[in-house]
């Protein structure tokens, strides 16, 4: 169904003739899902297969708009028209497939720019096109970094762009839904809303208040992916940094290596008997405050980030699980001072030998050590743990809560995804369950990953585990997954959860009356 | 391979971006992030690596005819490797390689543009890839009294190439590495009227049976030489020569080398001696096929290990821009006494394409100009007060970017320096 | 007819409409008008609170919550409306976990920072609490509040230290926010090893924001879960005296971003005077001369492990930082142990209440800023004051940085008689033509109170209208505070 050609015609009035395409070669570019998952079974042509079917429902038309003032003229159009809308910045996983036909993209890139770094009152304000390793670039030359998610570095600094917006540096830095500070907001309907001190006074060092706080309403514990309108500026909290102002990486691509560990920065791999154990060195870690950044990973995800290749990573990964003697956790320790790193150190040691962990000598090393830290510091390598095997991964993402209740959910899941593994119908990626905590060990978080083969039936193996993964989370006290989204799964889990869902549709209808902002990734009033 | 040969590889791609950016480990700072000059420029997903790959998997698929406008993101593109090589820090997949043979596809099924004809016409009629080229082929030689390797056996063979042929700017540079090669007293000599097209962008801008024709040539003259080694001072000829007459099997025994790999191994060996001193603050610029697409073509046969994550029986490699040549120019720059060396943020793999390349500079002269002036204030902003690159395609690029603005920056080629060291 | 329905819900004793109870809440010491409130209501549960919120629906009876005791200072607990029913939750005093495990406790409303500080000290936690809260300050009231807290370390976001809440909103709905929400009840999560400690969510909504700060407009809450930092083992407190706030909040900013102190905050003489003098009127004047006239008071501790290394490299990299910027830090300064301090400020404050030893009475005016903007801010008020012929001596100032140094909390406390209507009037109109001019120098009323609010909510027309349509969602009748912020 092409746009009405007066409609296509005043969204060119807004944004220029070179930034609207309906061109379908175009379009077919931004209709590619990453993950197969966005793509149902009942969709793929019989008997084919499917290595991986890769195109979702394409968009209408993709505008590119500059700056505000162009995002809230085409919401506006959008809304007199009865036409839906979405935005994204870089587009990476959920939530960049519009729910049905005829929806006009926003693609955010030509909003990317970096509006202020207030050293004094650690914030900085971005705009959604920034990608995090600009930020964070620009912050260590100031004694700064940001939390970056696991997504990787290449992803939007926004902390409201990213499906959930944690990442490894989360033990000290925090994520996206509590680094948040002020955001202009583009309201479904075209309003832009300036939360916080930013609409009362034109400063961006908070996004609560007058009274009660909208943040309330923009984003939970997951963002709304484009359901509730367009986030054009936002406010992130930033953190101490005191390593060097770039980091002394050397080498040529893919062997990057620093020509020294920074003094003050150490990473250890530990593994440890169980998950009990981990769970325990874990929580110790959080109560001594120690760590700059802990995150639970296989030994075999270890091995794939290390590795340049496939070949390389499964050498090395069975080199590695040989060294381990069960769940484990990279950890970095980062000391302000001299007399901080040898303390926190010290701690370690005592933490490690308490809960019987084993370190890996090939994060000792220091060249590989050295390439490992900078690589879980500038998060370059995700796709290597997740995408280079396959072509395809997924995960079933249990959401934040205390480390029982997630591991416990995660370790039943990674049973499923075992049994699937026995059958065939998953790949066995050496992997359990892995947990992290964040904010110095208050919140915890666990993902299970796992990898598809190109078939039809490794398809379906997924969309099993994903059912049965549900049903596990509503039986299992561990809050709402991550990967709940959507009318079908809201309506699953909300009337165990405090009928959430309800309230979600009533701040749907609300803020979107018209049901212009795309609701793929989010709910609709139905 | 052809482009469906590839549908496997390009279902590969996860839509993470890396495409777009240089290396994320070596960003420094906000600026002189990307890497791809063609979404940098305009932004819609389909100008990049990822983007250009699933438009060839959609037309595979029958999901789209050709238009216009497909052939415009198709085409605004320079060929640069920055993508591929990108993307290979973390996958396995093959990204530069696909977009050639999208190209080569639209070339096959009758889908050209009319400048790119153009010069495909003077490359069938005249053996360059010049549509202007109104001089002799070998007039930038006149007076060097060099071998004719065509009639006189010659151990090392200098091919200047198009760009440098033609370009009166550009002979300086070649007369500039004769005059080195019989100060160093090298047996070479040159193809002179004989010297054809090395066929490489015509490939790069899909007309694959012009190039084979080409390749055929210029192996077939070279192999009568008996000539050991073919040097070239442009880039394009160098990733010709060495990458792609080997892809199709033609290159055999014959070892390629950039004039500055030999000239710094001459100078390694003594043979050349760089005790004048030019004194200036320069920046290296890293050619595109020079460095990261530079490395020699691996061979391989084989197949998927079925059960598994995607390995290969054998093992497969990738060309992952590792292996390019990046020292051997700095070496000679090193060595010239003087000079100071000071590197731009985006350098050696990821270096930031020059615009020329991929036919860009023939359909659309205002984009390979601002990807030039990108490159430019690049260069300023290390602090260098001039541009040195191997590669006329870039310094004839960069020169017209420069004289559009009356900007007195000025470009070099590294044998200019040397030539002035010496 | 409502005094019935509600006797049958909570029955007769928690129903209480004698003249002299209704006084109490009819009036604070702000300057918010004086209305009586048709009746007080003490329910004894959530199902109490619901039925409550049920009737005053149907018959469109402003309820106004209330958990702490007196007095009350910022106007949000006297009823906007005639005919108002105080919903007071203080008999509401259940310690409902203390979770040591995952350093989180759950408390009903009723429950008051020193009943709450004997539970959690018992499993070896801590509270992050405001200075000094009176005695009968609610923890679950000051967390709604958003009330600045004193360790900034550990204030990662500005709804901190609160977790989850129980929510009845103004449709008679519950509403569990946060991990609270399910899937599950809160026994089955508990059994899970869950306590109640993620806020966000559940899912695409973080609905213990809206919440806060609403000033008991859009819902009643039946209890909190919050977080706990683990009990020291070691504590080494210092005080720093200043006359320059410039290198003092210099001091603040590094101490913070290095996460090297636990309590860290700023009063002028004046207001640690009043919080540390023990005799009246004598010692007080004389501490305010002697005292600087900017106390930067921070605390260094050991956990766990190896504590007295903690302590001690923390302390020498304090240390390093104080001389880099030309201050000197000590144990004691102008007769007062920063042990002392340190005792004081870690439980809630004796009687009299401090704000209240001076003159009986204290108005705050508060806002949230940056550490760019204080110094003009504040020189700002003491020019107003003066103006207004109020003793700039007698001014305390109170600076908290909050979120881990981003924000900081920046509070003016005019102590006065209110029995003096001179000293009333002097002070009340201070406080409104003060507002706008420090809005003017960068001061974001993020909590505003009293007869202010309307004129700070309205500045931002977009987002008093965004407000509204959350207040329509949880609050369709307006039955819940009307009259308070824009509602």
């Amino acid at each position: 169904m092409a746009l009405k050609r007066e409609i296509y015609r005043a969204l060119e009035d807004v944004v220029g003739p070179d930034n609207i395409s309906e061109e379908l070669a175009v379009l077919h570019s931004y209709a590619w899902v990453g993950m197969a998952q966005g793509v149902e079974t009942k969709d793929l042509p019989e008997g084919k297969e499917t290595r991986f079917i890769r195109f979702a429902r394409r968009f209408e038309a993709v505008t590119l708009p500059k700056d505000t003032a162009e995002v809230q003229a085409i919401v506006k159009l959008c809304n007199r028209n009865g036409i839906k809308f979405k935005a994204f910045s870089t587009g990476f996983i959920g939530g960049n497939v519009p729910a049905t036909e005829g929806v006009i993209l926003l693609d955010l890139r030509r909003i990317n720019r970096i509006l202020e770094i207030n050293e004094r009152n650690m914030y900085a304000v971005v705009e959604p096109y920034v990608i995090s390793a600009q930020l964070q670039s620009e912050l260590m030359k100031r004694g700064l970094n940001c939390n970056i998610i696991g997504g990787g570095s290449q992803t939007s600094a926004l902390p409201l762009a990213a499906h959930w917006g944690l990442g490894h540096m989360g033990q000290s830095m925090s994520g996206g839904e509590r680094n948040l500070l002020a955001v202009e907001w583009v309201t479904p309907e075209g309003e832009i809303v300036r939360t916080g001190s930013l609409g009362s006074l034109g400063e961006w060092f908070c996004g609560d208040g007058p009274g009660p706080s909208l943040r309330g309403i923009i984003r939970g514990s997951i963002t709304p992916m484009g359901g509730m309108g367009v986030y054009t500026k936002a406010a992130t909290k930033v953190y101490h940094w005191p390593g060097p102002s770039t980091f002394p990486t050397e080498g040529v691509s893919p062997h990057y290596a620093p020509r020294e560990i920074p003094p003050g920065f150490m990473i250890r791999y530990f593994s440890f008997p169980s998950m009990a154990r981990l769970g325990e060195a874990m929580r110790q870690v959080g109560e001594s405050e120690i760590a700059f950044e802990l995150m639970g990973f296989p030994a075999s995800m270890i091995a794939a980030n290390m590795a340049t290749s496939n070949q390389e990573e499964l050498e090395t990964s069975e080199r590695l699980r040989k060294q381990v003697q069960g769940p484990g956790f990279i950890i970095i320790i980062v000391g302000n001072s001299p007399r901080e790193f040898e303390y926190k150190k010290r701690v370690l040691q005592q933490i490690i030998d308490e809960t019987n962990g084993k370190s890996l000598k090939i994060m000792e090393d220091h060249k590989t050590g050295g390439a490992q830290l900078w690589r879980f510091v500038r998060i370059t390598a995700s796709i290597r743990e997740t995408f280079r095997a396959t072509g395809d991964h997924s995960g079933i993402f249990p959401g934040h809560n205390a480390f029982a209740p997630v591991v416990k959910l995660a370790q039943k899941v990674a049973q499923v995804k075992a049994e699937l593994q026995r059958k065939g119908l998953l790949l066995d990626d050496g992997a359990d369950a892995f947990p992290w905590t964040e904010e110095h060990g208050f919140l915890s978080h666990a993902e299970v990953l796992f990898r598809l083969s190109a078939s039809r039936e490794s398809l379906e193996g997924v969309q099993y585990l994903r059912e049965e993964s549900a049903k596990l989370a509503l039986k299992e006290p561990a809050g709402v997954p991550f990967s709940v989204y959507g009318d079908r799964l809201h309506d699953l889990f909300g009337p165990s959860t405090s009928n959430y869902h309800l309230w979600l549709r009533k701040i749907k209808k609300a803020f979107d009356p018209n049901g212009a902002s795309d609701s793929n990734g989010y709910i609709t009033t139905k | 391979m052809s482009l469906k040969d590839y549908k496997q590889n390009m279902d590969l791609c996860c839509r993470c971006s890396y495409c777009k950016f240089i290396s994320l480990e070596m960003v420094k700072g906000y600026k002189h992030v990307n890497v791809c000059p063609s979404i940098a420029r305009y932004n819609f997903h389909a100008y990049s690596g990822g983007g250009r790959i699933n438009m060839a998997v959609g037309m595979l698929e029958n999901r789209f005819d050709y238009t216009d406008k497909l052939l415009e993101v198709v085409y605004n593109c320079q060929m640069c490797g920055g993508c591929d090589i990108s993307c290979k820090y973390v996958m396995d997949m093959e990204v530069l390689e696909p977009i050639n043979e999208f190209r080569i596809k639209c070339v096959e099924e009758g889908h050209t543009v009319p400048a790119l004809d153009g010069v495909i016409k003077g490359m069938r009629e005249k053996g360059a890839m010049m549509p202007a080229a109104n001089s002799k082929r070998s007039q930038w030689a006149e007076g060097m009294g060099v071998k004719d390797f065509t009639k006189q056996r010659s151990r090392v063979i200098y091919h200047a190439g198009c760009r440098t042929s033609y370009d009166k700017e550009m002979w300086k540079v070649a007369r500039g590495t004769l005059n080195l090669l019989q100060k160093a007293d090298v047996d070479f000599g040159i193809a002179g009227e004989r010297e054809s097209c090395c066929g490489g962008r015509a490939y790069e801008m899909g007309y694959k049976s012009d190039f084979l024709r080409q390749a055929e040539y210029n192996m077939e003259l070279f192999k009568r030489s008996g000539a050991e080694i073919v040097i070239t001072g442009c880039s394009d000829c160098y990733y010709a020569f060495k990458v792609l007459y080997d892809k199709f099997g033609m290159k055999g025994g014959l070892e390629v080398l950039h004039t500055t790999e030999y000239l710094d191994r001459l100078i390694k060996e003594k043979k050349l001696n760089p005790t004048k001193t030019v004194t200036a603050k320069i920046t290296y610029h890293d050619p595109c096929h020079l460095g990261r697409l530079g490395e020699s073509y691996i061979h391989w046969e084989g197949k998927e290990i079925p059960g598994h994550i995607r390995i290969f029986d054998p093992p497969k490699e990738f060309r992952r821009g590792t292996y390019g040549v990046y020292e051997a120019p700095r070496e000679i720059l090193k060595s010239i006494p003087g000079l100071k060396l000071v590197e731009m943020d985006r350098r050696k793999e990821y270096t930031w394409c020059c615009g020329a390349g991929g036919g860009v500079k023939e359909t659309n002269p205002d984009f390979a100009k601002w990807t030039a002036k990108e490159r430019i204030e690049e260069a300023r902003s290390a602090g260098a007060k001039a541009m040195v690159t191997a590669c006329p395609g870039c310094e004839g690029n960069f020169r017209n970017a420069l004289e559009e603005d009356g900007d007195s920056f000025k470009v070099y080629d590294v044998v200019e320096l040397l030539e002035q060291a010496i | 007819m409502i005094k019935d329905n509600l006797v049958r819900i909570v029955g007769a004793n928690n129903v209480i409409q004698d003249q002299g109870s209704l006084d109490t809440y009819s009036r604070d010491i702000s300057f918010v008008n004086s209305v009586r409130p048709e009746c007080v209501v003490k329910p004894r549960s959530a199902e109490d609170i619901q039925k409550i919120i049920k009737l005053a629906n149907e018959s469109l009876t402003p309820l106004v919550p209330v958990s702490s005791g007196p007095p009350h200072f910022r106007g949000d607990t006297v009823p906007s409306l005639g005919g108002a029913l105080i919903v007071d939750l203080s008999s509401m005093k259940k310690i409902i976990r203390v979770d040591r495990q995952n350093r989180v406790v759950m408390c009903e409303p009723g429950v008051t920072f020193d009943e709450l500080i004997t539970a959690v000290e018992k499993e070896g936690l801590r509270l992050n609490m405001p200075l000094l809260p009176r005695k009968s300050k609610s923890v679950v009231g000051s967390l709604l509040e958003r009330e600045p807290v004193i360790m900034p370390g550990y204030h990662w976001d500005i709804a901190d230290p609160l977790s989850c809440v129980e929510v009845i909103f103004g449709t008679g709905d519950v509403f569990r926010t946060g991990a609270a929400a399910g899937p599950g009840t809160i026994e089955d999560q508990w059994a899970a090893g869950g306590p109640q400690s993620e806020a966000a969510g559940p899912s695409q909504a973080s609905l213990h924001r809206v919440v806060q700060g609403a000033q008991g407009t859009m819902g009643i809450v039946t209890w909190a879960s919050m977080r706990c930092e683990v009990l020291p083992r070691v504590e080494e407190p210092f005080l720093v005296g200043s006359p320059d706030l410039g290198k003092v909040l210099e001091l603040v900013h590094w101490l913070i971003r290095l996460r090297l102190v636990n309590e860290c905050f700023v009063v002028n003489n004046c207001n640690l005077a009043a919080i540390m003098a023990r005799k009246w009127p004598g010692s007080y004047q004389r501490l305010k001369d002697i005292l600087p006239p900017w106390v930067l008071f921070f605390n260094i501790a050991g956990y766990e492990h190896l504590p007295e290394e903690r302590v001690s490299y923390r302390t020498k990299d304090m240390m390093e930082i104080t001389q880099s910027v030309g201050l000197l830090p000590e144990r004691a300064l102008a007769e007062i142990s920063a042990y002392e301090l340190l005792d004081t400020v870690q439980r809630p404050c004796g009687e009299p209440y401090w704000k209240l030893r001076y003159k009986g009475a204290s108005h705050d005016i508060f806002f949230i800023t940056i550490y760019d903007k204080l110094p003009e801010l504040i020189g700002a008020m003491y020019d107003m004051a003066r103006e207004a012929s109020y003793p700039s001596s007698d001014m305390g100032v109170y600076l908290q940085p909050i979120v881990q140094g981003t924000n900081c909390h920046c509070e003016f406390n005019f102590f006065y008689d209110r029995k003096d209507p001179r000293e009333s009037a002097q002070i009340k109109g201070l406080s409104a033509g003060a507002i706008m001019n420090l809005i003017r120098k960068g001061a974001f009323f993020s909590r505003p109170y009293g007869e202010n609010t309307k004129a700070i909510i309205n500045r931002d027309a977009t987002t008093a209208n965004a407000l509204a349509k959350v207040k329509s969602i949880f609050d369709p009748n307006n039955i819940m505070n009307p009259g308070k912020l824009c509602f």
